[in-house]
Order: structure tokens, then C-alpha cells, then sequence
């Protein structure tokens, strides 16, 4: 286990370091250009995201669209929360060729990929099968999804920008 | 020169000095004002989608506006006060970035768009709501606001990529 560990650990800074120095990280480091513009469709991508999940956490939490049953709010917009999942599953690893030996030494990059991978999967699972639900779920507990998946989002978000603002020592 | 006084002014008075000698005002009023935009943009492009006929069409658009709008007025807000702080800590240096200033005519035109949009074809939104299609003035506007917002995201982004600002 402990080996495991470590041997994870020794090959993660060198494929960081190789992610950085590929034509790729170096193409999109050197334009500034390049950079503010996948910037610009990560931010893009992450409004779709978060706007649309938390129209469907607002109906789950009684606040929706009115008298709309939350399943039909959540099938309608799951387009969008793809939409926005996959422009940032796509612009998020080309910013992160950019600067990948940063990201790797930054803790708030680590704690943003603790938190999405918590999230895609909650998202994927528990959250889907509550906002999917046929009869529309009208459980106690969904409510409490509801909060989850927005703190969880939340949380990528604020972990997204930490990276930005906390400089490694 | 009118514009630069004021902002020369802004930079001399104390709430300047304070949010400058803070180590973590700008970092916070930063994470709060991306969070208000994501917030804006997101919920006001639902919105957009809908008045072009691309999501929650059977659902009414003045139930949509009724219960998305007041989200992204939380958000406006949130957007409105920690940005206004933004540039209380650095006003002359936003004087001179091109970038903050498409933003600001940007959010002007959004917010122009918005208006006429509701003081004219929404006044009517009961004749046309349960049409297929809204109609065009409908759709134009829409339209509009979703180029807007995604000007003023990437106006914003852009802002730190101008003049004096140390990409590192």
C-alpha cells in the first residue's frame, strides 16, 4: 500500500513536468492570448454548469420553476449541465498543460480535483437518481441533495479560483 | 481627463488605502464577483435559451422569468457591489484598460437590452407565452443578452491581461 503510494507520488511530478513541456503546454504558456481565451470558455462553461444545477437544486429544494415537477426541470436542462461539464472537462486540462508543475505544487488545485471528483460522482449517482425519479421524489432527503450538490459545486468553484490566488510558497 | 480626476480621486481616498493594505480583500472581493457573474450569466442565459426556444419550452416564460430572475438579481448584486470595490482599489489603473472599459459598455448595453426587452414585448407576454415560438423582438433579445453576458465574462477575463498586471 505504502508502496503503491509512493510510487503514484514518483511518477505524478515527472508526468506533471512532461505535461508542461509538451509542444502543447508550451504552445498555450507562451500566448497569453491563448490562455485568457480558454479562461474565458472554462468561466463560460462553468456558468452553464452551475446555472443550470442550481435551477434543478432549487426545485428540489421546493423554489423551482413553477409547479414544474423537478424531473422535467432536470431533463430539460441536462443538456446544458453536459454542455457546460464537457467545455470544462475540455478547456480545464489545456489550462492546466499551461502551468501543470504550478497547479501540482498548489494545494487549492489538489482540493478542486478532491471536490470535482466527489461531484461528478455524486452528481452521476445520488443526485441523478433523486432529480430522475419517476414519480418525482418528493422524499425528505431531497432536500438534502439539493445542498450537497450546490456545496459541492460551490466548492469546486472556490477551489478553482484559489488556485489563481494561492501562489505556492 | 473628466474620467481620469475621478478615478485619480478614488485612488486617493481612504477605502483605496484600505483595500490595498488588505492581503486578502482583493482575493475575496475577486471570489465573490466571479461567483456573482457565473451566477448572472448562468441563470440569464436559462433565460435567453428559453426565449429562443431552446430549453424548458413547455414551460411558460413568464414562470421562468418569475422564479430564474430574482437568482440572477442575487447574483447582479453580489456582482455589483464587490466589482464597484474592485475598482475602488485600483480605479487608475481600470482608467486606462481598454478591457474594463468594453466591459462597462457591455453591461450597459445588457442592461439597456434588458429594459426595453421588459417595458416593451414582455408587457405582452401573456398574448405570445403559449406560442410555440416567442416572437422575434422575443428571440432578438435574447439573442442579444446571451452575446452580451459572454462579452462581459470575457471582457472581465481580459482585464487582467491588460495594462499592469504581472502575468508571472
Amino acid at each position: 500500500m505504502m508502496f503503491a503510494a509512493f510510487l503514484w507520488a514518483a511518477a505524478l511530478f515527472p508526468a506533471f513536468k512532461w505535461l508542461q513541456h509538451s509542444f502543447l503546454g508550451e504552445t498555450i504558456r507562451h500566448s497569453a492570448t491563448l490562455i485568457a481565451t480558454l479562461e474565458i470558455v472554462h468561466l463560460i462553461g462553468l456558468a452553464l454548469l452551475i446555472g443550470s444545477i442550481l435551477m434543478v437544486d432549487l426545485s428540489l429544494l421546493g423554489l423551482g420553476i413553477g409547479g414544474q415537477p423537478v424531473g422535467r426541470v432536470a431533463r430539460e436542462l441536462n443538456r446544458f449541465t453536459m454542455t457546460g461539464l464537457a467545455i470544462m472537462l475540455v478547456s480545464g486540462p489545456l489550462i492546466l498543460t499551461s502551468e501543470a508543475e504550478r497547479c501540482y505544487k498548489t494545494p487549492a488545485f489538489w482540493v478542486k480535483m478532491a471536490l470535482l471528483s466527489i461531484a461528478l460522482v455524486f452528481h452521476f449517482t445520488v443526485h441523478r437518481r433523486v432529480t430522475l425519479a419517476e414519480p418525482p421524489a418528493a422524499r425528505p432527503d431531497s432536500r438534502l441533495v439539493a445542498g450537497v450538490s450546490l456545496a459541492l459545486w460551490l466548492g469546486v468553484a472556490l477551489a478553482g479560483k484559489g488556485i489563481a490566488i494561492f501562489q505556492p510558497a | 481627463m473628466f474620467l481620469l480626476s475621478i478615478c485619480q480621486w478614488v485612488d486617493s481616498t481612504r477605502l483605496n488605502a484600505v483595500l490595498r493594505q488588505s492581503n486578502w480583500a482583493f482575493p475575496a472581493l475577486d471570489v465573490i464577483h466571479t461567483l456573482g457573474i457565473v451566477l448572472v450569466a448562468g441563470t440569464i442565459m436559462l433565460v435567453d435559451f428559453r426565449l429562443l426556444g431552446l430549453a424548458l419550452r413547455n414551460v411558460p416564460i413568464k414562470q421562468i422569468v418569475g422564479r430564474i430572475v430574482p437568482a440572477t438579481l442575487w447574483g447582479f448584486g453580489l456582482m455589483l457591489v464587490s466589482g464597484g470595490l474592485l475598482f475602488a482599489s485600483e480605479a487608475v489603473k481600470m482608467y486606462y484598460s481598454p478591457a474594463f472599459r468594453i466591459k462597462v459598455i457591455m453591461l450597459a448595453l445588457a442592461g439597456l437590452n434588458a429594459l426595453i426587452f421588459h417595458r416593451t414585448i414582455y408587457r405582452d407576454v401573456a398574448n405570445w407565452d403559449p406560442a410555440s415560438v416567442a416572437p422575434s423582438r422575443a428571440r432578438l433579445a435574447g439573442m442579444l443578452s446571451l452575446i452580451f453576458w459572454i462579452a462581459i465574462i470575457a471582457a472581465g477575463r481580459a482585464i487582467a491581461y491588460g495594462p499592469g498586471y504581472d502575468l508571472g
